[in-house]
């Protein structure tokens, strides 16, 4: 058995940012199912949003992400957000994060969508990865005990408090129990519940899924961001900085189509806007080839191109065999961040003591139903930070844990020893797999409508009747990948699940959230959080309220 | 199009010896080996590699890909599919083999500690840094931690390749308080540090050009 003060389940941004922020002295371990410079944080290009501009404040900060959101973010989050921001940035400057700069020094910052100003610090468009590794830099600084490529299994609950984890080590194909007086999940995003989406393979929502299993309340499921420019076919990410620096979407008839749907705004819209404005005029037969738009930097020069987009440009000729600087770039929405998680108080607390959550994983709701590029990397930092400095505070000091752990312990050992090699003809992981995300990407996308988010839920619980009815791989192997795949499959089951039955329950369109039988936001019935815990029946939902402190919902238009 | 690939496999609890197995795999113009290696494990469920986020950023998947190491996600299949329509992938070298194309990254991990890899702040910095000076950490700063320069170039100096470029971005960091001085550590002449700058870039798949850096 293994015993740590503090125990951090990720080990990206927001996990790193905690660990390093705990106070000193506190004996912090991260657990990661990859190594941490290989998290999904560093796969983000844009920039950090904070109000540091001499022309800028908070409260355009805050405004912005208020609308953004289409009035459903939290505004007391909202404020903590946007309020920690500047200082958060100026920690990070001292901690050595490798900006790009102003001509007097300063950290250089660029117009990202939605925003009134240009407030996103970047390094070129590798932004997440340098801070990514200065913060990985700064937890060997700290001696934080770093488990690498160690996975979630279940987590404990005794008493209604968390009493420990249970973890699976691939290198060695062990279980471990891992004790603790608090535990931080910032296990980021489940994208991979989509055919189409921007995420790396290990976002598939571990965190989340075990949370909600284990009694955690998650909120606003329905949320899910869809990203206007992807590489089309391969789906990755071509940053919005390619339009913050000025490029432009074309249809197929050579049209600026932005102007028809938002004409102050343009291409720098809120990423739900643009996306929706893409597949319309997909609809209406303005799309190239099978199916996508140009994004053209072609009139920003080489030397722009080079200079602040170099990943961009790689990405284009790469995966795409587009020179961007000379031809414009095919691109299509496709899934990229989820709005919903798991739910969260400004301290980061979940309702079961003991459990935090942070970052992408939580839903503190600092982005409503639309998140804004340049705020889900400042909410990495500055809710990690804050769970980092609070986790004592709320680790549990109810009775000394019991016997429950080990009893999960040998639940999962005799499943694993259980386990056979599949056999030829066997249904498949990887084929429950194919049919959930394209039942995911083609019935809960840009575009919702009653009667097919009511076939997605339940086609997904068809799904999860056959994975139950699947024979668990061999367990006891060294990097059993085979196994972890058979794991992360029953928890992105779990997501879509609750992602197609918030969509189907919300009859209103909201923020990323657009539902074609009910075209209209609807503040009267539908101005709440979605909340859902899970029942024995399924899932089981109910509202909460949003916090509205300083703006009041009005009409959003871009 | 039809490919044969044949890849390195051991697994510690039943093989005494890695040995080669054939898959056919089709693949399309625009894919990478990755994609192959994805497609393959659908087919045999058994086969181990590491992948993350398949746009050459994690550093997750560096194996050795036609007598090349790279990473299997930046690789095309086009560029590297022998004429006979065969590929070879085995796992890096000079990395210890764990299972089929893993292999032990802790001790990669462990030799970045010795040049101390962290910006060790000088007190009551103002947080200004020139575009100049900013220009010059971009490079090494854009490393990916993949292990391929390790794998790939064998230089004489006293810390590894991967931890060198690490040195460097901090030995050109104005806030940093050790500075050029920590370019002693490495033990290396002006030659070899203009050696290793020309490998790096030919081997790196960031493509990363070292910025000038004196030695004294």
């Amino acid at each position: 058995m293994i015993f740590h003060d503090v125990v951090i389940v990720g080990g990206g941004l927001t996990g790193l940012m905690a660990a390093v922020e705990a106070p000193p002295g506190t004996d912090v371990a991260v657990i990661s199912k990859i190594y941490p410079t290989r998290s999904h944080s560093g796969a983000a290009q844009g920039g950090f949003n904070a109000a540091l501009g001499d022309d800028d404040s908070v409260e355009d900060h805050l405004f912005d992400t208020v609308k953004g959101g289409d009035y459903l973010g939290d505004q007391d989050a909202i404020e903590v957000l946007c309020s920690e921001g500047p200082e958060v940035i100026r920690q990070l400057e001292r901690m050595g994060v490798p900006w790009s700069r102003t001509p007097d020094g300063r950290p250089a910052q660029r117009s990202l969508g939605g925003a009134g100003f240009p407030r996103a610090c970047y390094a070129a468009d590798i932004s997440g990865h340098v801070v990514l590794h200065t913060l990985y830099e700064r937890a060997l600084a700290a001696g934080v005990r770093i488990y690498p490529e160690w996975h979630l299994v279940e987590l404990l609950v005794e008493d209604g408090a968390l009493a420990g984890l249970l973890v699976y080590d691939l290198a060695t194909g062990r279980l471990e129990v891992v004790r603790c007086r608090v535990a931080l999940l910032a296990t980021g995003g489940y994208g991979r519940i989509f055919r189409k989406t921007t995420n790396g393979h290990a976002n598939t929502g571990d965190g989340t899924a075990i949370a909600y299993r284990a009694g955690a309340v998650l909120a606003d499921m329905e949320f899910v961001q869809f990203h206007p420019t992807t590489l089309c076919g391969t789906n990755i990410l071509i940053s919005e900085a390619a339009r913050g620096e000025g490029g432009y979407l074309f249809n197929a008839v050579g049209e600026r189509f932005m102007a028809r749907y938002a004409p102050q705004k343009m291409e720098l819209a809120p990423r739900d806007v643009v996306s929706r404005s893409i597949f319309q005029e997909i609809k209406e037969g303005r799309g190239l080839g099978n199916g996508y738009v140009h994004l053209d930097l072609t009139h920003l020069g080489v030397d722009k191109i080079t200079r602040r987009l170099p990943q961009v440009n790689d990405l284009a000729r790469i995966y795409a065999a587009v020179d961007p600087t000379q031809a414009p770039i095919p691109i299509e929405p496709a899934q990229h961040y989820s709005m919903g998680g798991i739910r969260v108080n400004l301290s980061c607390e979940t309702n079961i003591p003991g459990l935090l959550a942070a970052g992408e994983t939580a839903n503190v709701s600092v982005h409503g139903a639309n998140r804004l590029g340049g705020n889900s990397l400042l909410e990495t930092v500055v809710f990690g930070r804050r769970a980092g400095r609070h986790m004592l505070k709320a680790a549990d000091h109810s009775s000394p844990p019991r016997s429950s752990l080990e009893l999960a312990l040998a639940r999962w050992q005799a499943i694993f020893s259980a386990g056979k090699p599949q056999e030829p003809g066997d249904d498949s992981a990887s084929a429950i797999r194919d049919a959930m995300s394209r039942t995911m990407t083609d019935k809960v996308g840009v575009f919702r409508t009653g009667e097919e988010l009511r076939e997605a839920v339940e086609e997904i619980a068809a799904l999860r009747r056959r994975y139950g009815a699947l024979r668990v791989p061999a367990g006891e192997h060294p990097f059993n990948y085979q196994l972890i795949e058979h794991l992360e499959l029953g928890c992105l089951l779990e997501l879509s699940e609750v992602t197609a039955g918030a969509a189907y329950r919300r009859t209103e369109s909201r923020g990323a959230h657009y539902r074609m039988d009910h075209p209209l936001r609807d503040d009267a019935n539908w101005l709440h959080h979605t909340l859902v815990r899970r029942g024995g029946a399924g899932p089981v939902y109910e509202a909460g309220p949003v916090s509205i402190t300083r703006f009041q919902p009005e009409t959003r238009g871009y | 199009m039809r490919l044969t690939l044949n890849i390195n496999r051991f697994d510690p609890q039943t093989d005494n010896k890695p040995y080669g197995r054939e898959y056919t795999v089709d693949w399309e113009q625009h894919e990478t080996v990755l994609d192959l290696l994805l497609k393959t494990r659908r087919e045999d469920p058994s086969l181990a590699f590491r992948r993350s986020c398949r746009s050459s950023i994690c550093g997750s998947c560096a194996m050795l890909i036609a007598d090349r190491s790279q990473l299997a996600c930046h690789t095309l299949v086009r560029e590297v599919a022998g004429d006979g329509g065969s590929l070879c992938i085995k796992p890096l070298p000079g990395f210890r083999q764990l299972k089929d194309l893993v292999v032990e990254m802790d001790p990669f991990f462990d030799a970045l500690k010795r040049v101390l890899p962290w910006v060790i702040t000088v007190p009551q910095h103002n947080g200004l840094v020139s575009q100049e000076d900013s220009e010059r950490i971009e490079p090494p700063a854009t490393c990916i931690l993949c292990g391929v320069c390790d794998a790939e170039v064998r230089q004489s100096g006293s810390v590894t390749p991967a931890a060198l470029v690490k040195n460097v971005r901090l030995a050109v960091d104005p806030r940093d308080a050790l500075g050029i001085n920590r370019m002693k550590i490495t033990g290396l002449t002006e030659e070899g540090l203009q050696t290793f700058r020309e490998l790096l870039a030919s081997v790196c798949p960031k493509g990363i050009k070292l910025p000038p850096v004196a030695l004294e």
